[in-house]
């Protein structure tokens, strides 16, 4: 009997604290203003972002932030606000975007428009890239944070040694490559992310875009043109014909992919600016041994990399618009954005940080990738993409498997985004 | 108040059944009542459609029909092995003899690993540039990006994680056939396969009928191991009904939709339950 009474009192300490911790009364005790900034978790040393969140409070007394960290991974991220925001939740103010999320979060309602906080003579100084998508119908709703797109890496070494240079056209890719291979044996070609997911869609559109295809025009679905058909098949082709690329890359992530590179085994490879501070660790067998370029294209096309990369977005049930608003533009104003690239190695979206002699100097691999970033085209910016994204995962997930023929797989996919798409509308 | 004189019982029970109402109920009906509906959050569309997501479903979704092939192939295939070798493992270790307990608490481990965690390792293990499994058989299977061994590298990571589950619970099982009957047969002189088939077997039939609610009910909604291992790819051969439902409401938050997936998933365990509890009422 003694113990079920203990036990009891334990349950209701225990509930108690569960519901006190959403108790609002602790915030606003000292008259100043709390917002709550919800991002997700870092890759490193989150000390930064609390260095500026410490300095904005000091520079704004009235207002204090508290910072709420989410897991890294951008499906459980998506998730958490979609749940939250659409119960309407308040609970949060500031928060980052994934690049893919935005023309679905503004259609929804759930972003706050900041178009007065960005104007005209500010978003000229963004990335072309990042703005497309922050801008829907002409107004601004979320404003680049820091941004990521596809890169070329590969071993110079290799290259210099059988006299290449890196290669501009996917062709001469598949050329050096396999002329490497014969010479190096038990090396891997090229190696790219294939494993069914949103990663596969990043790969797969940038030979799209290098064959001058596209997905969506104007409305209209596009992707069963005679050029994505090309594009799609010699993706195949890379593993099944050329055999530059191995099987096992319908296995492949991120982060795979750069632990194979990174031990010396490939000869290419596809990837985010993140890999670059993996492969010039101090222990890396190929440190010092890698270049990176823009992606290569095809014949009589330029080249494109799939943009990536965060936003910051302001909840449009906030109860404190005005001052998320001046966090939002403290957090992506240029000092800020500066301190987080020397620190983090978050690339900024603002042009003129790449120019600067520091960032020259300390982060000349970042300063590189001006020119990538440049060329970095947002996924079909439209809300469906999410139902567009899931669709194009498995049919090209079955071409590169073999299953499937590109012109099948590019025509059912126009059928499904076609049917969803007349849902919506 | 006449009823509490008479039933007192029924009032007590109240609290309880209002939590369950509150937890269980509800959201069962919520859903069914999503199911019924064209929903789709983003665009403020929400409109009754009656059966119009079952009839899309059954009718037109090959992605559906797809991911219900998977889900039984994934659950008769795991089970079934489960089942076999569970109760070889069971049979060698009901006897007594010295470090059971040890090699009992050994073979527990893949049960107690989160499914999570096992999913993770055994992605490593499958790894076809360096993963353990490839290197020891001496092959170069690409087992988690073959359309072929996908489902079923999925299938064996199962079975290594339930079979320990299955061995307990057929132990137990064991523990309650009177060692007499055993003795018995021996002074009779049957052979061991004997025993096996004649005493061993149609005494555990309960307990492997539990064994059995209990594995294909968790196979069927089968979540978390398979998203580790490949998220439902390559091409969706990997894609069970749980999947693609988690896939419709969270990804794509297509919620009337979903949920109409949703309820056939609650339809199809329901009638698995209900077979197997009438399979252990008839004794």
């Amino acid at each position: 009997m003694k113990r079920s009474i203990k036990l009891t009192l334990f349950c209701f300490i225990v509930l108690l604290f569960a519901f006190s911790s959403c108790d609002k009364k602790d915030l606003e005790e000292d008259n100043r203003v709390t917002i709550v900034f919800k991002y997700g978790k870092l890759f490193g040393d989150p000390e930064p972002i609390e260095r500026l969140i410490k300095e904005f409070e000091s520079l704004n007394p009235d207002i204090r932030v508290k910072d709420e960290v989410l897991p890294a991974t951008t499906d459980e991220q998506h998730q958490f606000y979609v749940i939250n925001l659409e119960a309407g939740s308040r609970d949060f103010d500031v928060f980052s975007l994934d690049v893919i999320w935005i023309p679905e979060f503004v259609r929804a309602g759930w972003l706050r428009d900041l178009t007065h906080v960005m104007p005209p003579e500010l978003r000229k100084e963004f990335f072309q890239g990042p703005m497309e998508v922050a801008m829907q119908n002409g107004r601004v709703y979320a404003i680049p944070w820091y941004i990521d797109a596809g890169v070329l890496y590969y071993r110079k070494d290799l290259l210099s040694k059988y006299g290449f240079s890196p290669p501009r056209t996917w062709d001469e890719l598949v050329y050096i490559a396999s002329e490497i291979m014969r010479k190096e044996p038990g090396i891997y070609g090229f190696l790219w992310q294939g494993k069914q997911y949103e990663g596969l869609i990043c790969n797969v559109l940038e030979y799209i875009w290098g064959n001058g295809g596209s997905v969506v025009e104007n409305g209209k679905i596009v992707i069963d043109s005679p050029n994505n058909k090309q594009a799609l098949g010699f993706v195949r082709d890379l593993i099944h014909k050329y055999g530059v690329t191995p099987k096992f890359v319908t296995t492949m992530t991120e982060d795979s992919t750069t632990r194979i590179f990174a031990k010396g085994r490939a000869i290419f490879m596809r990837n985010w600016p993140y890999a670059w501070n993996i492969l010039e660790r101090e222990d890396s067998p190929v440190k010092g041994k890698v270049g990176f370029s823009v992606l290569p294209s095809f014949p009589g096309y330029s080249s494109f990399s799939t943009l990536g990369g965060w936003f910051l977005g302001v909840n449009n049930y906030s109860r404190h618009p005005r001052e998320s608003e001046k966090f939002v533009r403290f957090l992506s104003s240029y000092r800020a954005q500066k301190l987080l690239s020397l620190t983090v190695g978050y690339r900024p979206t603002l042009k003129r940080i790449y120019r600067e002699s520091d960032i020259v100097k300390t982060q000349p691999f970042t300063a590189h990738l001006y020119k990538v970033f440049e060329h970095a085209r947002p996924r079909p910016v439209t809300p469906f993409y999410m139902v567009i994204s899931q669709v194009m995962q498995s049919e090209f997930s079955a071409v590169i498997t073999g299953i499937r023929n590109p012109e099948d797989a590019l025509k059912s996919a126009k059928k499904h985004i076609e049917f969803i798409m007349g849902i919506g509308y | 108040m006449s009823l509490y004189r008479r039933r007192p019982q029924i009032f007590f029970l109240l609290p309880a059944l209002f939590v369950l109402a509150l937890v269980m109920f509800y959201p069962l009906i919520y859903v069914l009542w999503l199911s019924f509906h064209r929903r789709f959050l983003i665009f403020n569309v929400s409109e009754f459609i009656g059966f119009g997501n079952y009839v899309f479903l059954f009718l037109q979704d090959e992605r559906f029909w797809n991911a219900l092939y998977n889900t039984l192939y994934f659950t008769v295939t795991s089970v079934f092995l489960e089942l076999v070798f569970g109760l070889a493992i069971a049979v060698l270790l009901s006897r007594e003899f010295r470090g059971r307990g040890g090699v009992l608490s050994i073979l527990l481990i893949p049960w107690v690993i989160p499914a999570v965690v096992s999913a993770k390792i055994w992605e490593w293990i499958y790894n076809p540039d360096f993963g353990i499994l490839n290197f020891i058989l001496k092959i170069n299977i690409n087992w988690l990006g073959d359309p072929f061994w996908a489902l079923n590298a999925a299938v064996l990571v199962d079975v290594w994680k339930a079979t320990p589950f299955v061995v307990l619970l057929l132990i137990a099982g064991f523990q309650t056939i009177p060692n007499d009957l055993f003795k018995a047969a021996k002074v009779d002189g049957a052979s061991s396969w004997h025993i096996f088939w004649c005493i061993t077997l149609p005494l555990l039939k309960p307990t492997i009928l539990v064994v059995l609610v209990f594995r294909t009910l968790d196979a069927f909604r089968v979540f978390d191991t398979i998203y580790v291992l490949t998220a439902g790819g390559p091409a969706n051969t990997t894609e069970t009904l749980s999947i693609y439902t988690y896939k419709l409401l969270f990804h794509i938050l297509q919620f009337g939709y979903g949920s109409s997936v949703a309820v056939v998933i609650f339809v199809f365990t329901g009638i698995v339950t209900v077979f197997y509890m009438w399979l252990l009422s008839r004794g």
